[in-house]
């Protein structure tokens, strides 16, 4: 069902979308994107090597998570823009929450503009990923 | 009055709010039964002497006051009450200054200086207190961030206790929604940078959770 303009309201709250990023679905993340040989990402060992405490979740995987609940939230919409700030490393194997909240609506141009804030945190709630999103939504007829 | 003493617009390189965003946040806040009086912008590495926010602060009903927030080579600290003088004196953009040096001359120039998010894992005030300098001038730390780790918080107010230290909150948001989590509360009225510098030193105040300001929670 189309989420539409008329309905969202400031403070609307998104998600939350709850998931692991494990060793397998990072590894197949980084055949896809065409980084599938050992590395910091994909190899724990390799992690170590670099100073880090094990393998991490890629930047562009963690914003593709951020994207599936805003793609998901916005059925019927399109994102126009994801603006993140990295705060932390993401591991593998812990508990993921994606969550959202609505900042601001506008009609820009003939546009209907949502505003987003989306968080990636840990099952705790620290959050390890910020971003800022604009969504464009279809109004009612 | 609740003030949120720690938060960043877009004129801190991390930030993604503008001063306007945060301020129609704080209504939505205020739509809630939260109480939000004002905050103070406190951007890293600088000091925002051109930006005039007066206007929206009228519009929206917020006090917005200006700060900064510096690096030192022992941890971050807020300053309140930034002059002429103080700028003349330190150079904000110096990620290895002495925080001492600092605490001294923000004092000598009618400002204070207060070490934030002391707890912090790694990088906070409380990394470098014990066999470090002599921070007998330090009186205050920001013990409640909104930006804090789990524990990080707990380590701040435990320093607190210890050394018998006030303390200030403050959300440290870069984000829109994430502005007035954490706040300060002062009995009286702040409404410029000065009568904060005043409130600070009158060591009057205390922080608080937004949650705590909701006067429509029952009981």
């Amino acid at each position: 069902m189309p989420r539409y303009f008329d309905d969202v309201e400031m403070g609307e709250e998104l998600g939350p979308l709850e998931t692991t990023a494990t060793d397998a679905s990072v590894r197949e993340f980084c055949e896809v994107w065409g980084t599938g040989s050992a590395n910091r990402f994909t190899d724990h060992e390799a992690a170590r090597k670099e100073g880090l405490t094990g393998a991490i979740v890629p930047g562009i995987m963690s914003m593709a998570l951020l994207s599936q609940l805003l793609t998901q939230w916005a059925d019927g919409g399109s994102v126009k823009k994801l603006d993140v700030v990295f705060r932390q490393l993401v591991p593998h194997n812990i508990p993921l929450r994606i969550v959202g909240v609505v900042t601001d609506k506008n009609q820009v141009a003939g546009e209907n503009l949502v505003e987003c804030d989306v968080y990636l945190e840990t099952g705790q709630g620290d959050r390890m990923v910020g971003g800022k999103a604009t969504l464009s939504l279809p109004r009612k007829e | 009055m609740f003030i949120d003493m720690h938060c960043h617009s877009v004129s801190s390189d991390d930030s993604r709010a503008t001063v306007e965003q945060y301020l129609k946040w704080v209504q939505v806040l205020r739509k809630r039964g939260h109480r939000v009086d004002g905050i103070v912008l406190t951007e890293h590495r600088k000091f925002d002497a051109g930006h005039d926010y007066s206007s929206l602060a009228s519009q929206y009903g917020v006090v917005v006051l200006k700060g900064s927030e510096l690096d030192t080579r022992y941890g971050h600290f807020l300053v309140y009450g930034v002059t002429d003088r103080l700028l003349r004196a330190v150079n904000f953009a110096d990620v290895a200054m002495d925080a001492v040096e600092l605490v001294r001359y923000a004092r000598e120039c009618g400002a204070i200086a207060v070490p934030a998010h002391p707890g912090r894992f790694g990088i906070g005030f409380i990394e470098y207190i014990d066999g470090g300098p002599d921070f007998s001038g330090v009186e205050i730390v920001e013990y409640l961030n909104g930006g804090s780790r789990r524990g990080e918080n707990e380590r701040g107010q435990e320093l607190a206790d210890q050394r018998k230290l006030l303390g200030i909150g403050g959300s440290d948001a870069h984000f829109v929604s994430a502005i007035a989590t954490c706040m300060t509360e002062f009995p009286r009225a702040i409404h410029s940078e000065g009568e904060l510098v005043e409130g600070l030193y009158a060591g009057q105040f205390r922080p608080v959770r937004l949650e705590e300001t909701n006067h429509q929670s029952p009981g």
